[in-house]
């Protein structure tokens, strides 16, 4: 129905995907303004692209490939805003970090504790196989790379993780 | 089956990302070796800790009003590349359409070329005797040689 022209069918349509996309953005970025900002992109980007959508696909693992796109032009543009903030502050006086306080180590939850040892390529095969329960196909498909680089990722994601739990929070392994 | 290449293969047994081939084949080693078997519950129990985790967390959600602005938002633009063509996506409309451009022209062309083009005429005959000539600048000495059409030498003349 969007297709044929209809805009005001593409609300009931992602609807469904509302909670799911702004999660995924979250689990990608840990912070929720982000995280708002790039689902917002990606269902921006989901409307404009919508002739694109291959109907013998999930719809949510499309918006998902969307929304993992997005996470990662913006991880690029805010690594590029930090490279210039850090150039600039050797100028300038450092200010205290606003953010610190929140961040801290003791206020993280369980998730980012574990996700925080993680390459950015492990953490979005990791989620979108172990926490978005995406098969190995789609994972490989929504982060437009091989299943065998999927298996590599995987496995080394899963294996920091054991690690990091054992090592560092042994807390969350009683807590199973 | 060693216990070395049963661990590398664990991360992804745990997960149930093995071909079932494979899986049964790690399983039956695993079956009798304890340290292995510790390993594989190990990363069972940090993989379910970390999906625990995920279950636990609420993330968020766009509060009503956001989400009515967003969709007005979203919805207000054109979409874009929504228009579909004979039911061919825009782009390979497009190039569809170019493609059957060139080859009507090049078709065109050939027919115009073999059915009404001019009759080709035999070409130009060549000279028959060529001839070569090195001055030195030194001495004044001219050299020529004088060739066929076969360039064959004829012989030279100072």
């Amino acid at each position: 129905m969007v297709l044929s022209g209809r805009n005001d069918a593409f609300e009931p349509l992602v609807t469904p995907y509302r909670q799911p996309l702004l999660a995924l953005a979250y689990r990608l970025t840990r912070d929720f303004e982000d995280a708002k900002e790039i689902a917002q992109e990606a269902l921006l980007r989901a409307f404009k692209h919508l002739g694109r959508y291959d109907t013998s696909r999930s719809f949510r693992n499309w918006l998902f490939q969307i929304a993992a796109n997005a996470a990662r032009d913006r991880a690029r543009t805010k690594g590029r805003e930090a490279a210039a903030l850090a150039h600039a502050g050797r100028e300038l006086p450092q200010s205290p970090d606003p953010s610190s306080g929140r961040r801290s180590r003791e206020f993280r939850s369980d998730l980012d504790k574990c996700l925080s040892v993680l390459g950015p390529r492990e953490r979005e095969v990791f989620i979108l196989r172990d926490i978005e329960e995406l098969d190995i196909r789609e994972t490989a498909r929504v982060l437009a790379c091989s299943s065998v680089s999927v298996r590599v990722n995987l496995s080394s994601a899963r294996r920091k993780i054991r690690e990091a739990i054992r090592d560092k929070y042994p807390h969350l392994e009683e807590g199973q | 089956m060693t216990c070395r290449k049963a661990k590398k293969a664990i991360p992804l047994l745990a997960g149930g990302d093995l071909a079932p081939r494979k899986e049964r084949r790690f399983m039956a080693h695993i079956d009798i070796c304890p340290s292995c078997r510790k390993e594989l519950e190990g990363y069972r129990s940090a993989l379910g800790r970390a999906k625990a985790s995920a279950r636990e967390e609420k993330p968020g959600d766009w509060s009503e009003s956001e989400w009515k602005a967003l969709m007005a938002h979203i919805t207000a633009g054109r979409g874009g590349e929504r228009t579909m063509v004979l039911g061919l996506r825009p782009r390979r409309a497009l190039a569809s359409g170019m493609a059957a451009v060139i080859i009507l022209a090049v078709t065109v062309l050939f027919v115009k070329d073999t059915m009404f083009g001019p009759h080709k005429t035999s070409p130009v005959p060549g000279p028959d005797v060529v001839s070569v000539t090195m001055v030195s600048q030194e001495t004044g000495l001219q050299v020529v040689w004088f060739f066929n059409k076969n360039f064959e030498w004829k012989g030279d003349k100072n």
